[in-house]
């Protein structure tokens, strides 16, 4: 690890100018990601701005949203009673990542900012585009068991590891950043994130020196709560990134479904919103809810899939796995 | 068994610190006037109270700082085992190298340095974190307890006093992760604090009681490559719901369906 | 005077009972001390830097900024390291001698710093330049044309006529059953601190032999075995990995010789993939067939697998098949390609642990296809003397473990077909399988020193023997005390020092056998010697009671010491020894995630004497649990373009997590093996994991109907 200058950051606006006049800087929060791939070599900072004191460590309800603070902690999100009675979905989601140190250490921007388990990129003497553009990607030939089947690109076959994201995503989430010259903006979840195109190296679509202040999740989201699942699928128990996750919320209304929100896991460069499936479900009766009907919502999601050489095995764990989730999230209403 | 301890004393006399160190740098000949199968608490009053005098006497040294150049010094002034420290440091030293390189705490445990074993869990704050995956320079105003300072007064915490009934490690190198885990699992628990394999996220509930199923979930951020798993489920239980266990009882009831597989 | 009847009259009772591990205080309050633990002043540090390629040589080191960075006191490379003599796993070009490289990984230049973090970066900074040559890393590849093992342990095993039989045989079976490379990874990383005092070399090393680990630094330092001393009171595991010595601990003591001064050197996680040995990949075809009734006639268990470039090691998968069933015709075979990693070496149930995967799974496919119960179509075939040499046995209990355990599991319930028991989403099934290990004595010293105040006796049983998590510390004491007829309160037990008599190693089970009946014969002989001296006692034939303190006072002495050079009973080699097993799973498959849960497990053991059955349930849960991790979770995979291991540490290598883990129950069945030693102790650490993986897929069978036969059986391959 290369000797780096470590700050306390006390004011977000001089956080944010730092991080961007010095492109070598980085924010630190709780640091999970971010010691790991130091150590790695991965990430090699010169200059840490520790923003875990600033105060963005709220979980609050306001106007219509549930405003969620980046700096507040993984653990303490999930707990949180706001979210456990509007978005039990979202601490199931929470939960199912990494283990309880982690979690109590991790916030919530961070979680949100984690970087791709892609062995490739973590290991500095093999190829990645994402860490060294130009460099190649040594997954495409290789061991890419645990890949992307959707919206890779020639460049980049990585996936996005959170579980918090796949809930977020599901739920309408709004991203709120702040930047250098104390502007502030939102980001709709779904645009957060990015395919890697050619350029795999951005992650997400953050300009320099921007910062997640908050992650807002509309009211409107809630109506939810009842029918919603986080389904993970791992090699192990726990402790384990997805194979697949799948995040199902469907709103029940005078016996059909009002609405319906689909988002997969470990799929893909972003959470994967299911828009396809989604279409299908809305405005079904529970009445024809059955295995046929799931599993053809679900069919018309994985159309477009396109797996690697190793990671075949997800088109169709991801097919049972979304089933299995819509089955979770609405429990008793549907007759399987 | 009793017979064959010393008397306990409130101060340790120069001969018993002595004794007290070649105990603990040792496992030679002084340790059999400590040990016993059934006092394991009697012979933690005497350990602890012997760490407590090094630990106290370790906090007046201010540690020693490493000449690389003022930008990267960071200086942190925190609480360790209830004893003040303030350090300076190189800005890259984790929380687990400090404690162990500087501070000698070594019961503290490197297992891989990169949150994916446990062994390095401390508390923070009264919260269990990876001391790997933490800064020094994080640490400033907080208030971390290690392994070594589990054991506040003149016994064992009942955690520890569990782990050796029930046999819950064997090489003992995860052991210190794994009680430090353990016990902040129980502040969890008392929180209300839930898991991956709770039943219903919205139901609260000020306290909770703990299944197995959650135990398990909850340690397995503790790796245990011996595969002490069944014990130190079972030493967590006892203390976690106050009712002693035989250690090596048979588990499974004929009588009754499996446990509940949850994922 | 019956050594038997002189421990029955004891007060003190402790041998067989469940005594709590006398050294657990100081592995629960953090006081225990591992290699780096120890409190060494002006210590400097020490990272390791690793070659990334996996052949060819190193045509260029870039370490100018290296030296420079603060902090660097030294950087060693081939160029300017001291010259060594290597041998065993310390050749291949591990201790920098040579510029030639043989493996992705291989250890290339040393830094060493006043702190962690200089030394770490600084090893960062080293270019290296390579001339590469083709490497020899793709397995699917090499194995195509993988040659007879020129080791003559591997030379093919005939028995009858295995091609007649087998072709004339009934019901056959022919199936491969694949096991990947596995790591060890022991929650300690292989470390170590170094110092020299002059010519001599102390190192604070976890090491399961620890005279071999002596041996082996004097070797290579060109030494003689007594300038060197190897202190090891506490390993925080190693399952084989610190059986031998490695490149990391020679070249801690390089540094430390380098930059004179002590060295701390500690593997990362990532270089523990290929710094201290592997599990290599196996490959087995196994043949089986079988008369009408179920009856053996024909096994044939022929492995394919991989050395390294620099060694020949090679694991006994088929030994399992030489002597588990009586099967009149037999042939065991190994096939071998070299390959550039780093040398396969001895892993928890080496040989038997892979091999009984394949022979019991092949058992479990034999039954099902002869519509026979697994457990009496191994009872059926049970040998009465061992097969593979004609030898009786010295006790067997294989057909009790499996009564025992098949009660315990209520495996009467089990349905033959599978797909018959479902739980909501999970499918359950259930599996069995059997298991043995050699049980072996090897020579072992040991001193006891006796202290008398008054009345009160204090002793101490001295050796260099090892305790990785096993219970050494605690057995010997419990010897001790019941022998001496003393409160365990009493007994000092020194170990894991190579200053004190020459031990056996903690390998291949043969530390508890060898540790106890060492330590029992020096107190015997403490109190025989005591009695010849006492002016009262009528003489050594009048034992009963022993009272060591009445004995030391009469005698008129305060101090009494005596040495023992124990060796393996003479009859031992005559007959054949095991530790057997029988394991019962039962397995939670969700139908629709492929995900497994081992729900529970029933583990019964005959091994002899139970020294002390709390420790020792906890060694057969851990054999358990590690065959759990084969079976479903572990493995090594090797990127076949470039050597390297894309599984590098513990997020891509899963080993079993607590919630992996069910209900298991262990037991054990009586044995009073009166041949094996004198003390009738069988070992109990590798036998634990045989079988264990076979249980597991034959229960993923009953519960799915696949067969998965390439382990491990994650979700995909359920799919």
């Amino acid at each position: 690890m290369r000797p780096f200058k470590y700050t306390r950051a006390t004011d977000v606006a001089a956080a944010a100018k730092t991080v961007s006049t010095n492109r070598e800087a980085a924010f630190l929060a709780g640091g999970t990601n971010l010691l790991d791939l130091m150590k790695e070599g991965v990430a090699k900072p010169s200059e840490l701005v520790d923003i875990s004191g600033l105060a963005f460590s709220k979980i609050r309800s306001s106007g219509n949203v549930i405003s969620i603070g980046s700096t507040a902690k993984n653990s303490d999100t999930a707990n949180h009673a706001l979210i456990r009675r509007n978005f039990p979905m979202l601490s199931q989601a929470i939960l199912a990542g990494a283990s309880a140190q982690i979690r109590n250490m991790a916030t919530n921007g961070g979680n949100l900012m984690q970087r791709t388990r892609c062995t490739y990129f973590y290991d500095v003497n093999m190829p990645c585009n994402k860490r060294e553009p130009g460099s190649g990607c040594g997954a495409m030939e290789g061991i890419n068991k645990g890949h992307a089947i959707f919206g890779w690109s020639d460049k980049c076959i990585a996936t996005n590891p959170s579980d918090m994201s796949v809930a977020l995503m599901a739920l309408d989430a709004v991203v709120k950043v702040s930047g250098a010259d104390k502007k502030q903006r939102s980001i709709a979840f779904a645009d957060f994130h990015r395919l890697p195109g050619d350029t795999p190296e951005k992650d997400n679509t953050l300009e320099p020196g921007e910062m997640i202040t908050s992650i807002d999740i509309p009211m409107s989201s809630a109506g939810m709560a009842a029918n919603s699942y986080y389904l993970k699928v791992r090699d192990r128990a726990s402790y384990a990134f997805a194979l697949v996750s799948v995040a199902a919320a469907f709103e029940i209304k005078g016996g059909s479904v009002a609405k319906a929100r689909v988002a997969l896991g470990s799929v893909s460069h972003k959470p994967w919103r299911c828009d396809q499936a989604e279409k299908l479900l809305t405005g079904k009766s529970l009445k024809d809810l059955n295995d046929a009907s799931l599993r053809a919502a679900v069919d018309a999601e994985l159309m477009d899939a396109k797996p690697l050489e190793h990671n075949g095995y997800k088109v169709e764990l991801a097919r049972r796995a979304m089933v299995l989730a819509f089955k979770r999230a609405l429990k008793s209403e549907v007759v399987a | 068994m009793s017979d064959n301890f010393p008397e306990l004393v409130d101060e340790l006399t120069a001969d018993e610190a002595e004794l007290l160190e070649e105990v603990l740098s040792d496992l030679g000949e002084s340790r059999r006037k400590f040990i016993g199968q059934s006092s394991t608490a009697v012979l933690g009053a005497v350990v602890l109270q012997f760490l407590a005098k090094r630990t106290a006497l370790a906090g007046e040294e201010m540690a020693e700082f490493v000449p690389l150049g003022d930008e990267q010094a960071v200086k942190v002034s925190f609480r360790v085992n209830d004893a003040a420290k303030s350090v300076s440091v190189d800005s890259r030293m984790t929380l687990l190298d400090a404690l162990r390189e500087k501070l000698a705490l070594t019961g503290t445990k490197k297992g891989c340095d990169h949150g994916q074993c446990g062994a390095c869990t401390v508390m923070m704050d009264g919260r269990r974190v990876l001391s790997c995956l933490t800064l020094t320079a994080q640490c400033e105003g907080r208030s971390v307890t290690t392994i070594e300072g589990v054991a506040k007064g003149d016994v064992l915490h009942p955690m520890q006093t569990a782990f050796i009934k029930h046999d819950g490690f064997q090489c003992g190198f995860c052991t210190p992760g794994q009680i430090c885990s353990a016990i902040g699992l129980m502040h969890e628990a008392r929180n209300g604090e839930l898991s991956y394999v709770s039943k219903d996220m919205r139901k609260t509930a000020a306290s909770i009681t703990l299944s197995d199923e959650e135990i398990r979930e909850r340690m397995s951020g503790n790796l245990c490559r011996c595969g002490a798993y069944p014990n130190i489920v079972a030493a967590i239980r006892e203390v976690h719901t106050g009712k002693a266990t035989d250690p090596m009882a048979v588990i499974f009831d004929m009588s009754k369906e499996g446990s509940d597989a949850t994922v | 005077m019956s050594e038997e009847k002189t421990v029955k009259n004891r007060k003190n009772k402790f041998i067989g009972e469940n005594v709590n591990r006398i050294d657990g205080i100081f592995k629960v309050t953090g006081t225990a001390r591992f290699a780096t633990d120890w409190p060494v002043a002006n210590v400097a540090y020490a990272v390791i830097a690793k070659a990334a390629t996996a052949a060819g040589t190193i045509s260029g080191i870039d370490s100018a900024a290296a030296e420079k960075a603060p902090g660097v006191i030294g950087v060693i490379t081939h160029k300017n390291a001291p010259k060594l003599t290597p041998a065993g796993n310390l050749s291949g070009g591990s201790v920098l001698q040579d510029a030639k490289i043989e493996f992705f990984g291989q250890h290339s230049a040393v830094v060493v710093a006043e702190t962690f973090e200089q030394a770490q970066a600084a090893a960062e900074m080293i270019k290296f330049t390579y001339a590469k040559a083709e490497a020899r890393v793709n397995f699917d590849e090499l194995i195509k044309t993988a040659q007879k093992s020129p080791s003559p342990a591997r030379a093919d095993v005939v028995r009858g006529d295995f091609e007649k039989a087998y072709s004339a045989a009934e019901h056959k079976l022919d199936a491969v059953y694949e096991t990947p490379i596995e790591h060890h990874q022991p929650m300690e990383p292989h470390s170590t601190i170094a110092m020299w005092e002059g010519d001599n070399l102390t190192i604070y090393n976890p090491s399961q032999v620890v005279m071999g680990m002596r041996g082996a630094m004097a070797t290579v330092f060109g030494l003689k075995p007594e300038q060197v001393r190897v202190i090891t009171p506490h390993i925080g595991g190693g399952f084989g990995a610190k059986g031998g010595a490695w490149g990391n601990t020679a070249l801690a003591a390089m540094a430390a010789k380098v930059v004179k001064r002590p060295v701390k050197l500690a593997l990362t996680r990532q270089q523990m993939v290929n710094s201290v040995g592997l599990r290599q990949k196996n490959v087995q075809r196994m043949r089986l067939g079988a008369d009408a009734t179920g009856k053996l006639a024909a096994i044939a268990h022929e492995t394919s697998t991989h050395t390294g470039t620099t060694s020949q090691f090679v694991e006994g998968c088929g030994d399992v098949s030489a002597m588990t069933y009586a099967v009149p015709n037999s042939l065991i075979s190994y096939k071998t390609t070299a390959m550039n990693v780093i040398s396969p070496t001895f892993v928890r149930g080496p040989g038997k642990a892979p091999g009984s995967f394949a022979l019991e799974c092949a058992i479990d496919e034999l039954a099902y296809s002869l519509k026979m119960d697994p457990i009496e179509f191994r009872l059926k075939n049970e040998p009465d003397k061992d097969p593979a040499n004609g030898r009786p046995w010295s006790s067997r209990s294989v057909v009790e473990c499996l009564r025992r355990g098949s009660e315990m599991f209520g495996w009467k319930n089990r349905k033959m077909e599978p797909r018959q028991v479902r739980n909501g989403e999970f499918l359950v099934g259930s599996g069995v399988a059997v298991g043995s290990y050699p049980a072996r004595q090897q020579g072992t010293s040991a001193i006891a020193k006796l202290t008398r105040k008054g009345t009160d006796v204090e002793a101490t049983v001295e050796l260099a023997a090892s305790d990785l998590g096993t219970g050494t510390h605690t057995i010997l004491a419990q010897i001790a005390a019941e022998t001496l007829d003393l409160p365990i309160s009493r007994i000092s037990v020194k170990i894991g020092d190579s200053s004190l008599p020459p031990a056996a190693g903690s390998v291949g089970s043969v530390g508890a056998a060898s540790f106890s009946n060492a330590v029992s014969e020096v107190c015997l002989q403490c109190i025989s010697e005591l009695q010849a001296r006492s002016p009262k006692s009528s003489g050594p034939s009048d034992p009963v009671p022993v009272n060591v303190a009445e004995l030391m006072s009469e005698a008129n002495l305060t101090e009494f010491q005596t040495r023992v050079d124990a060796r393996p009973p003479a009859q031992a080699g005559q007959y054949s020894s095991h530790s057997f097993n029988a394991n019962f799973a039962e397995v939670w498959v969700n139908e629709q995630t492929g995900m497994i849960r081992v729900n529970r497990m029933v583990a019964v053991t005959g091994a002899g004497r139970i020294l002390n059955p709390k420790t020792t349930r906890s060694q057969i849960l851990g054999g358990c649990i590690w065959g759990i991790g084969m079976a479903l979770h572990e493995e090594s995979i090797l990127d076949p373009r470039w050597g390297n291991f894309v599984t590098r540490t513990f997020a891509d290598y899963h080993i079993p997590v607590n919630l992996d883990i069910g209900t298991i129950d262990v037991a054990f069945v009586a044995e009073e093996d009166k041949i094996v030693n004198k003390l009738g102790v069988k070992g109990v650490g590798e036998v634990g994991i045989v079988g264990v993986a076979a249980a597991v897929a034959n229960a993923v069978f009953n519960a799915t109907g696949k067969r998965i036969r390439k382990l491990p059986i994650t979700p995909d391959k359920l799919m």
